[in-house]
């Protein structure tokens, strides 16, 4: 029961997420099993952009899995809004999903049947109340307030990911988990769909990027290597002093900065917050 | 319990979780049902197969079982009430001639309930206007217990006149008011039977019937007991031998309740046979459901896994595609009742052999609605298995394909 006392802990902290000393292992192809994730930790404070890079088949999806509450830790402790998330019941973990976490993926993924307003309301499709009023002024926040009945083969990929960026904010989550969003987008897309999320985590929202894309690291405020289920620089390095978090002023600062020092950071990408 | 709690704790509204009981299970297949019939949009093709072929499993179902009922029904029309009268004879071979007053009594107190028409019987010529028939002639006290008129009136006592079955009053071309000599005196006919689809040893349509006064004769020649229900009638015959032939056996029975069981039980067998081969048909179509269902949630994986990821539950991942499977089972119940009813209602005008009114008898609306549910049912039973499956799939496994 020493669970109950956690949550007291990360709360004063101010971490939206945070992974404690997490192992995932997968059976393997039969001697050994596979590390996923090899002791992980990281957290993320509420408004913070963090850039997950690392090779392929690292253990990044693996890693968006378990924050995302879509898969669970072998090992180890995970928080949601300081709250212990460990290990819940299948019901419990897509309630929290649906709660307090939003998912944006790199091929969108809209229902093709539904309208985009009706993509936005899917979380809350089937909760009491009508959300499609509270999903037509997201689209309208993302510049798609002309196109709110056209079903997804109408829409660009920049719409489309617009689209799921707007549903992934329909429940107000606290976590924004984002695979490789820019990753089926044009540069000049990808750029805007970057402005969007920075607008996403000046709301509060901790925002979340698996990529291999140098342009989400320019944006993010912190840029973390996975490398073999080993994560480098995933607590913030200024976890000592109590500031709550950058403030949206210093992440601008941050980003303008981080695209100016771009070609020095690709060469130091475990360098995570040092830039700030 | 600690988790437990803490996710109750992290929800924005509280109440909104899953505690909120039938008003929102019921509101929950609003969406679910609206999602399910864009996805069934989707493969047009694919959904009317489907729709198709449920509806022939019912089309099957329905107008086969309102054949057999329909066969049924017009062999019951056609035995008419054969099972509903015993006759009661006075048995010779124990050396009795007739049935005494005492008989009668006797018979009266142990059927309880039945009319108990004695008869007197003599045969002789019946002639009118140079036409001249043989035929027997039963003394009748009550004739309306036991026989409807179809020309004149019954007499609740009989006390004058001659009542003419059917066939007689056709030869000699008699109706009622009319005058006819019986064994040489001239009666006036006070009514004709109607034609008698009874099969039984006292045939009235090749008789007449007179008061009893007309007879001299020191016992009944017959009895007849005439029951509502075949199920009556055997009890009454039941009774009658264990109280009138208690002692020695003193009367033969005739009734024919048993034979008419045995008809109806031919004719039971034959609509569950019927019924049994279009549920063939219809478990074919239920196969069909299933395969369209397992098809559309495997090229939907993804689409379901996206669901479950964003936060819907299996719950409602599982009505959508129940709604689906119930939609096609529907719509194909649907098409399937409604061509019943044009197939049947064209075959009734097709074929004059067949009685309108068998086939617009109740029961058949039975065997239309009993179709209509059965294609519902088997649509969602059919789905139940590829829907329970989708939903069951974990996310994870779903987005990574």
């Amino acid at each position: 029961m020493s669970d109950r006392d956690v949550p007291d802990g990360p709360t004063a902290s101010g971490y939206a997420v945070e992974l404690r000393d997490v192992v995932k292992r997968y059976p393997g192809g039969g001697d050994e099993p596979v590390v996923a994730l090899d002791s992980v930790d990281f957290a993320v404070r509420p408004g913070e952009f963090v850039a997950v890079v690392g090779p392929s088949g690292s253990g990044k999806s693996t890693l968006l899995n378990v924050l995302g509450l879509l898969d669970d830790p072998t090992s180890g402790q995970r928080l949601l809004d300081g709250t212990d998330v460990t290990s819940l019941s299948v019901g419990e973990r897509t309630q929290a999903r649906k709660e307090s976490i939003g998912f944006v993926f790199q091929d969108f993924h809209l229902l093709p049947t539904l309208t985009a307003v009706e993509n936005v309301a899917l979380p809350t499709a089937f909760d009491p109340g009508d959300a499609s009023d509270r999903a037509a002024e997201l689209l309208a926040r993302f510049g798609l307030g002309e196109r709110l009945d056209h079903e997804p083969t109408e829409l660009s990929g920049g719409q489309k990911q617009r689209v799921a960026i707007a549903r992934s904010l329909i429940n107000e989550p606290a976590v924004l988990l984002a695979d490789e969003p820019t990753g089926n987008l044009d540069t000049e897309t990808g750029e805007s769909i970057l402005g969007e999320f920075e607008r996403v985590k000046s709301e509060g929202v901790a925002v979340i990027a698996v990529t291999h894309d140098p342009l989400v690291e320019e944006y993010a405020d912190r840029v973390v290597d996975l490398t073999d289920g080993v994560l480098t620089g995933g607590i913030p390095e200024d976890d000592a002093d109590d500031s709550p978090g950058p403030t949206p002023d210093a992440d601008d600062d941050a980003r303008r900065s981080g695209r100016v020092r771009r070609g020095g950071r690709q060469t130091a990408t475990t360098d995570a917050g040092g830039e700030r | 319990m600690a988790s437990d709690d803490g996710v109750r704790a992290m929800s924005r509204d509280g109440s909104a979780g899953r505690s909120d009981g039938l008003a929102g299970w019921l509101r929950g297949w609003g969406p679910a049902v609206s999602m399910a019939s864009r996805n069934l949009r989707r493969n047009r093709v694919r959904t009317v197969l489907a729709v198709l072929g449920v509806c022939i499993g019912v089309l099957a179902v329905a107008a086969l079982g309102i054949f057999g009922n329909v066969l049924a029904l017009g062999a019951d029309d056609a035995i008419g009430d054969i099972g509903t009268q015993v006759v009661v004879s006075p048995n010779n071979d124990a050396g009795v001639e007739s049935l005494s007053d005492a008989d009668v009594a006797s018979i009266r107190r142990a059927v309880d309930g039945p009319a108990v028409v004695p008869l007197y019987s003599d045969s002789a010529t019946v002639a009118r206007q140079g036409d001249q028939t043989f035929a027997t002639v039963y003394g009748v006290e009550e004739p309306a217990l036991a026989y409807e008129a179809a020309e004149g009136r019954l007499p609740e006592r009989h006390r004058q006149g001659a009542i003419l079955g059917a066939g007689i009053a056709e030869d000699l071309s008699a109706g009622a008011g009319d005058t006819v000599e019986i064994a040489g005196s001239q009666v006036r006919v006070i009514a004709v039977l109607v034609e008698s689809q009874t099969f039984s040893p006292v045939a009235p349509d090749d008789a007449v019937f007179l008061p009893e006064s007309a007879f001299s004769a020191d016992g009944y020649a017959q009895a007849l007991v005439v029951s509502d229900s075949g199920a009556e009638a055997r009890a009454a015959a039941d009774a009658i031998r264990e109280a009138v032939n208690a002692r020695e056996e003193r009367v033969d029975l005739f009734e024919l309740a048993a034979l008419v069981d045995e008809i109806n039980e031919f004719f039971d067998l034959l609509s569950t046979f019927l019924l049994g081969l279009g549920a063939i048909s219809l478990v074919v179509a239920g196969v069909s459901i299933l395969n369209v269902m397992l098809m559309s949630t495997v090229e939907r994986r993804q689409e379901i896994g996206v669901m479950r990821a964003v936060g819907v539950t299996r719950r409602d991942v599982l009505r959508v595609l129940l709604a689906e499977a119930g939609l096609i089972g529907a719509a194909g119940a649907a098409a399937g009742t409604l061509l019943t009813v044009l197939l049947v209602a064209g075959l009734v005008i097709a074929t004059p052999a067949v009685d309108a009114a068998l086939v617009i008898d109740r029961t058949n609306a039975y065997y239309l609605l009993l179709a209509l549910v059965f294609g519902v049912g088997v649509g969602i039973v059919s789905g139940a298995y590829p829907a329970w499956k989708a939903a069951n799939e974990r996310p994870v496994e779903a987005l990574r394909s």
